[in-house]
């Protein structure tokens, strides 16, 4: 009896134990010794490969596992992917790439969805995701990239040069108003960076110039461009890029082509090197004080903290605030232009987000190191500046409420207080404009880069170039099937498909 | 005939690599000229007949202009660096101090990786920090705007062409001059001949063939310039600065469009091709 006693309690440990152990084995989090002598390999860019730089030591000591980084930079990230994809290599696993490219890489079906592995693991408080996120990793229901950055232009401006009382006065006595702290629309930046250009208005010993951006062709300038053109071209919650019932491109209506002309005249009042600025030239530019107004992710203000890493000299002398807005904005639908303020926030980029090639041979442990770095605890760290400039910005709701770490990162409360109001401001608005999600995304943004190349070195008229942008989007929406393009333009809009 | 099998067995492996190597990817490009295929999204390949093709010719303004650029630019760094490495090597074969520290300063450029070549030009012409530019505003020469201005673009990438390459043009001009039969130096001198007519009647003519293989060498490498665009300009401001095999390399590598991209590499081929005949048979009637 007391044999069979014991018998019985011998079976329940081992089911105990068993289901214990495969309980263990289906979270997210990784376990140790759990991915002994498996090797991953994650195609980055710089500077995001800081993030898998700062948690693969601690994850492969836990894992057993080892992660191989490629780093490429962004101009050849597109072709080195999804060569892997087209030819079927497999040579990467995880894939950080933006989602702006989502029409081709989810669209394209070239990336696992991770319904079924989020399902199985789970996913680290996934309600703590900011819904416009949330978004931009989904095509067609269903979930195919992790979460890892929160990305929307913003508006940064040197306090020391806009707020200044005798400055504010000299340019009320030039162009009779006074500005707006921060200058609320494109009309007025034209007037702030004409008057801040060509002189030392902050007494450093050097020229200064009124406004930078992002211009040089194939480093992402067509979103500089696109910040104009939200304000001029869309409304709160109207796309601006098509017609969704016809699909003709609208990129040369009346709005378009001012907005292209905001951007040709606003070049005047910007330094020398504008036209070689990419997005990294472009915030070491700001940081190192030539300018007094820059549009940006919200990367500029990690830089700003670190005047010993970066070269900062402006810590503390940045104000944040939206994007500017603009005094008319044509409406496409009515064909008229509607006199008034209208502002719109856009979520440019979308954010970077890291998915798992569909023809990885190690699917599990490239999601468990994806969701690993991704947790909220981790990712703030990422996001907030302790780990340096790493491309990721906020995008949970608890980046933005633990104060406390980033001024660990080396905010004052002020400045982060008024920074992640902004960029919350922005990804909680419902009716900012996402980004283009269809099909040929890359091919179409590519084209406006290269017409707006051409307005902003002066060899091209807006109108000429706004004309040559809807010819070439024409083309790529007959070559990709307009009416197939159509559906998935409305379905990205969450218009009905019919 | 059991020896022809030997010999057939020995020469098939290379056969067989050849084939695989280089016609089997020539008939599969050729094949999907013909197509269209947007390998991005992942449609099917579509037969469209000569549409690529008709398209490239008569709908496509960027082909043309990035042929336009490619043309101008291998007719001038060509006949720069031709010019640049007679004269270069004209000098050093003279009995000159230094001369071997000379002539290994002038081969460094192209021992240079080309995309080095190219990143670290665009380091020292670099608007803000560049210090050529630094350079240029402390003696107070006006800020130039060399990798920004369309018009100052196309000559900064055939700058850094000759820099890099007129050694190439040297190396060979320098070896055929020391290859030359001394007789008729001396022959000439006893004619009393003066140096430039030594130098035109004699070393010239005897130059020529050399001249035709190193331009036709240099030409055809020109002309499929890419890495110079790549790395310095992007193709850009707008598309001032691309070449057809940056064009080429962006439709197929960014675009995708592997049909498209298949077509115009075709054309591409034909081009050189053309080239590379024309400039051997008028070369050779000079000769």
């Amino acid at each position: 009896m007391k044999r069979r006693v014991w018998l019985w309690f011998g079976i329940f440990v081992f089911l105990l134990g068993s289901f214990l152990a495969c309980a263990a084995a289906k979270t997210w989090e990784s376990q140790p010794e759990e991915f002994k002598g498996q090797t991953i390999t994650v195609l980055i860019t710089d500077p995001h490969s800081a993030v898998v730089e700062s948690w693969k030591p601690e994850w492969e000591a836990l894992t057993g596992a080892k992660v191989e980084m490629v780093v490429v930079p962004y101009a050849s990230l597109y072709d080195k992917m999804m060569t892997d994809f087209i030819t079927g290599t497999g040579a990467y696993d995880l894939i950080c790439w933006p989602s702006t490219w989502a029409g081709d890489v989810m669209g394209g079906g070239w990336v696992l969805s991770l319904d079924e592995l989020m399902q199985e693991y789970g996913y680290p408080d996934w309600d703590d995701v900011v819904p416009a996120i949330k978004l931009i990793v989904s095509w067609g229901g269903k979930i195919y990239a992790l979460p890892y950055d929160g990305d929307c232009h913003m508006l940064y401006y040197r306090k020391d040069a806009l707020e200044n009382p005798e400055y504010r006065a000299k340019f009320k006595e030039k162009y009779g108003y006074e500005y707006n702290i921060p200058p609320k629309s494109w009309e007025e930046i034209l007037h702030v960076a004409e008057f801040f250009t060509g002189w030392d208005w902050d007494n450093d010993g050097e020229t200064e110039y009124g406004i930078a951006f992002i211009a040089q062709r194939k480093t992402q300038a067509m979103w500089s461009y696109l910040d104009i053109a939200m304000q001029y071209a869309a409304q709160p919650g109207v796309a601006p890029f098509f017609d969704p019932d016809t699909m003709e491109p609208q990129v040369n209506n009346p709005g378009w082509v001012e907005a292209m002309d905001v951007i040709q005249k606003l070049t005047k009042f910007a330094p020398p090197g504008l036209l070689s600025y990419g997005y990294s030239e472009l915030r070491q530019a700001f940081v190192s004080g030539n300018s007094a107004i820059a549009l940006d992710w919200g990367d500029i203000g990690i830089l700003e903290q670190s005047p010993e890493k970066y070269g900062s000299k402006v810590k503390g002398l940045l104000g944040y605030g939206p994007l500017p807005g603009a005094m008319k904005t044509y409406d496409f639908r009515a064909k008229q232009w509607i006199e008034g303020y209208n502002q719109v926030n856009f979520l440019n980029f979308g954010g970077w987000v890291f998915s798992i090639s569909r023809f990885s041979k190690n699917p599990v442990p490239a999601y468990k190191f994806a969701a690993y770095f991704t947790s909220p605890e981790r990712s703030l760290l990422d996001v907030c500046g302790v780990h340096g400039y790493t491309g990721a910005n906020p995008w949970r709701f608890s980046h933005f409420k633990n104060v406390d770490k980033w001024i660990e990162g080396g905010w004052s409360k002020e400045s982060v207080t008024k920074y992640l109001e902004t960029i919350q401001t922005i990804l909680s608005d419902p009716k900012a404009i996402t980004d283009l999600r269809i099909p040929g995304a890359a091919e179409y943004y590519d084209y406006l880069d290269l017409y707006l190349a051409e307005v902003l070195s002066g060899t091209k008229a807006p109108k000429d170039a706004c004309d040559a942008i809807y010819n070439e989007w024409v083309k790529i929406t007959e070559t990709h099937g307009k009416e197939k393009q159509k559906k998935l333009y409305r379905e990205s809009l969450g218009l009905p498909t019919e | 005939m059991r020896r022809d099998a030997i010999k057939f067995g020995f020469l098939f492996p290379g056969l067989l690599y050849l084939m695989a190597m280089a016609v089997f990817p020539l008939i599969w490009s050729l094949t999907l000229s013909f197509h269209r295929w947007k390998a991005a999204t992942a449609a099917p390949r579509v037969f469209v007949g000569f549409e690529n093709f008709w398209n490239i010719f008569f709908r496509d303004p960027r082909f043309w202009n990035s042929l336009r650029f490619t043309a101008l630019y291998v007719a001038l760094v060509v006949s720069i660096e031709l010019t640049l490495g007679l004269l270069l090597a004209y000098i050093l074969s003279e009995r000159i101090r230094f001369r071997n520290f000379f002539r290994v300063l002038f081969l460094l450029p192209m021992a240079a990786p080309p995309i080095a070549v190219a990143f670290m030009w665009r380091m020292l012409l670099n608007p803000d920090a560049g210090i050529i530019v630094k350079i240029l505003n402390a003696l107070g020469v006006n800020m130039v705007r060399w990798l920004t201005d369309a018009r100052f673009t196309p000559f900064v990438l055939m700058a850094v062409d000759i820099w890099e390459w007129t050694p190439f043009m040297f190396l060979g001009l320098l070896a055929a001059m020391q290859s030359l039969p001394i007789s008729l130096y001396d022959a000439a001198q006893v004619d009393g001949a003066s140096r430039g007519q030594i130098f035109w009647f004699v070393t010239f003519p005897l130059l020529l063939p050399i001249m035709v293989t190193l331009v036709l060498l240099r030409a055809i490498d020109a002309f499929k310039l890419f890495e110079l665009v790549f790395g310095i300009t992007g193709g850009g401001p707008g598309t001032s600065t691309e070449s057809l095999s940056y064009y080429i390399y962006t439709v197929g590598f960014q675009y995708f469009d592997l049909g498209y991209a298949c077509a115009l590499s075709w054309v591409f081929l034909c081009i050189v091709l053309i080239m590379a005949n024309f400039l051997l048979q008028r070369l050779r009637k000079e000769i």
